[in-house]
């Protein structure tokens, strides 16, 4: 047993900086969505609310309504629409109010309706 | 379409089945077996030496159509012959024979089917809860019709006597691990007996993919047992490509296994690291989480996600692999695992907690239907990468690492025989080449003849996940959506050993050991 310590000790410190330094590893992880207004039709927000299996996603009127809380970054609202949805980068999702981490997204794309 | 093999032993069971031969020498023969005569195909079948019973299931059974017969399925795994074997008996009425009189491994998929589609064995033998909670009322949604009565609680018959108490643990439990009733019938020290309640995890996966394309319910069956990404969803995938008739192109095959195998290294490094946990080594649980996070890491790095959801796709594979930061970082990855075993390996005071810990014999794995790392440990070579050797298994076969004792050391050996050789298969993968791809699923109706009773599209797929056999059988529509899947993780086949195992002479404080060593699922076990 003497001798796990002292492998634990030679092992050192092994965790990373974050969040003082950026982890290298972020980049390779999914984050949740971030949409380009100007892509988006309802017809397209109703779309993206069927395929959310967590129903982060829902619309109201010309408004799409994100619940960052509830998304599990998923991908799967960015595989149907590409053009309208990319990843956030963002993965450090916090907030002192639940109701700051629901998002609305005014929908400005020209649609039929 | 070729003659069907003489020197085999498939011959010889079909012709205890009453056929004579088959049409398709495919690695999966499906044939029909009269209700009247289930009973004796199957006591044909369990007496046949290299036939195991790999699932049970039930498909039909709809309540909206008045007199839908539940149509009973098995699997076999037929080892040496290198094939599946499927009967389909068409059940009219709410018993068939208790098959789990003459093979045990059936226990479980009786208690299930009871659940699921309200038809059972004859007799009165107790039937368990396994996925259904017990406040569920008829309109619950289920596959077929409710059972005429509620099934009983595990081991409702269930007495305590003499000096024995019932010491009531979970589901909800410490460290994030599962929710997992145990009630564990100790005398003070030893483990007198265990009984364990799944039910808690259900989700009703099978249900929810019901009228879903093969794609969209992909994503959902990935989520089935998340420690076991890769591992269902190529059985699943292989079955819808069964069931369509399409083969996906080599390097995607060979994508999937690098998944695979990297699924295997890092559940077999989550495993060591829970065995340190559960025998308070905390530095050597450190040094196995440092692995496992790089392992995670490499994960990510490679396909785009930790756990590698979203790599395998209905007809092939959605990404390749970053072959560069495989080579770069594996062997490093992989060294920390190594070094920290071969560490745990010197460790007395770690080995005298595992040695004759949890042993569960060789009879009781073959009786039981065990799979994977658990039975092998047991000293049965049972690997559907070497036993059935899909692409690219064929041309890169595994060493088939066996243990003897079948005790949770022997297990720890063989998940770190396993995790050396799943490093060898990724760099011979890698050599080869691999990327994504997919063969096109064809759009509507394909014409497929099966034997009388089944659907016309219908196939069989299978993986050799971490846990051991993964299995899935799925039934398309005319409009290609799924109109039955059954999922069979290996954690379903292992359950059933864990108890066991527990009993075997143990003290209260090494049912954590034993569960490390299982590295099994309650998801993938109530799904």
């Amino acid at each position: 047993m003497p001798l796990w310590f002292v492998r634990g000790l030679r092992r050192g410190v092994v965790t990373t900086r974050y969040p003082a330094r950026p982890d290298s590893s972020a980049a390779a992880l999914p984050t949740p969505p971030a949409f380009r207004p100007q892509a988006l039709t309802r017809e397209l927000a109703d779309r993206l609310c069927l395929v959310c299996p967590s129903r982060a996603l829902t619309r109201s009127g010309d408004v799409l309504v994100f619940d960052a809380g509830a998304c599990t970054a998923c991908g799967r609202c960015q595989e149907a629409a590409p053009e309208a949805v990319t990843p956030s980068g963002e993965f450090e999702l916090a907030a002192t109010d639940r109701g700051h981490l629901v998002k609305r997204i005014p929908l400005l794309g020209e649609g039929d309706s | 379409m070729t003659a069907l093999r003489q020197d085999a032993g498939l011959p010889g069971l079909l012709s205890l089945l009453g056929h004579d031969a088959v049409a398709d020498d495919g690695p999966v023969v499906t044939v029909a077996v009269a209700a009247t005569d289930t009973e004796a195909a199957v006591r044909r079948l369990a007496a046949a030496p290299g036939a195991r019973l790999a699932d049970l299931f039930a498909s039909g059974g709809n309540p909206a159509i008045d007199g839908d017969p539940v149509v009973l399925r098995m699997v076999w795994g037929l080892d040496s012959d290198r094939r599946y074997l499927v009967t389909e008996s068409v059940i009219e009425g709410e018993r068939y024979p208790a098959l789990s009189d003459i093979v045990p491994a059936a226990f479980t998929e009786e208690c299930e089917i009871y659940e699921q589609f309200g038809i059972r064995p004859a007799g009165d033998k107790p039937l368990n809860r396994v996925a259904l909670p017990p406040q569920v009322d008829p309109g619950f949604p289920r596959l077929g019709r409710p059972p005429a009565e509620q099934p009983a609680d595990v081991h409702a018959a269930h007495f305590v006597g003499g000096q024995a108490f019932e010491f009531p643990f979970g589901p909800v439990r410490g460290v994030g691990v599962e929710s997992l009733y145990y009630g564990l019938v100790t005398s003070g020290e030893e483990l007198v007996d265990l009984y364990l309640f799944t039910w808690h995890k259900h989700r009703g996966v099978e249900w929810r993919l019901r009228g879903r394309t093969p794609r969209e319910a992909l994503f959902q069956v990935e989520r089935t047992e998340g420690l076991g990404a890769v591992g269902v969803g190529w059985a699943f995938a292989a079955a819808t490509e069964a069931a369509a008739g399409v083969e996906p192109p080599a390097r995607a095959m060979r994508t999937r296994a690098i998944a695979l195998e990297l699924e295997r290294l890092y559940n077999h490094a989550a495993a060591t690291a829970a065995l340190c946990q559960s025998t308070g080594l905390a530095v050597g649980q450190a040094a196995a989480e440092i692995a496992l996070e790089r392992l995670l890491r490499l994960n990510a790095a490679a396909f785009g996600h930790r756990y590698l959801f979203g790599v395998v796709d209905i007809g092939g594979a959605r990404c390749g692999p970053d072959a560069a930061a495989l080579r770069r970082e594996l062997p490093g990855a992989y060294g920390e695992l190594r070094r920290a075993a071969d560490a745990l390996l010197g460790t007395n005071s770690f080995l005298d907690r595992l040695e004759a810990t949890g042993i569960l014999t060789q009879e009781a794995a073959q009786r039981l239907g065990m799979v994977g790392p658990v039975a092998r440990a047991t000293g049965l070579r049972v690997d559907a990468r070497a036993d059935h050797p899909a692409a690219p298994y064929a041309e890169h076969p595994p060493a088939v690492a066996t243990g003897q004792g079948g005790d949770v050391l022997a297990r720890f050996r063989v998940m770190q025989a396993e995790a050396a050789e799943s490093v060898r298969l990724i760099g011979d993968l890698l050599e080869a080449g691999a990327g994504p791809g997919c063969a096109d699923l064809p759009e509507g109706t394909i014409s497929r003849t099966g034997p009388p009773g089944s659907p016309d599209r219908s196939g069989l797929g299978w993986a050799e996940s971490s846990r051991g056999e993964a299995l899935a059988w799925v039934s398309l529509d005319e409009g290609g959506r799924i109109a039955r899947a059954r999922l069979r993780p290996a954690s379903v086949r292992n359950w059933r050993g864990f108890d066991d195992a527990c009993r075997s002479q143990n003290v209260f404080t090494d049912v954590p050991i034993i569960e490390a060593s299982f590295w099994l699922t309650v998801a993938g076990m109530s799904r």
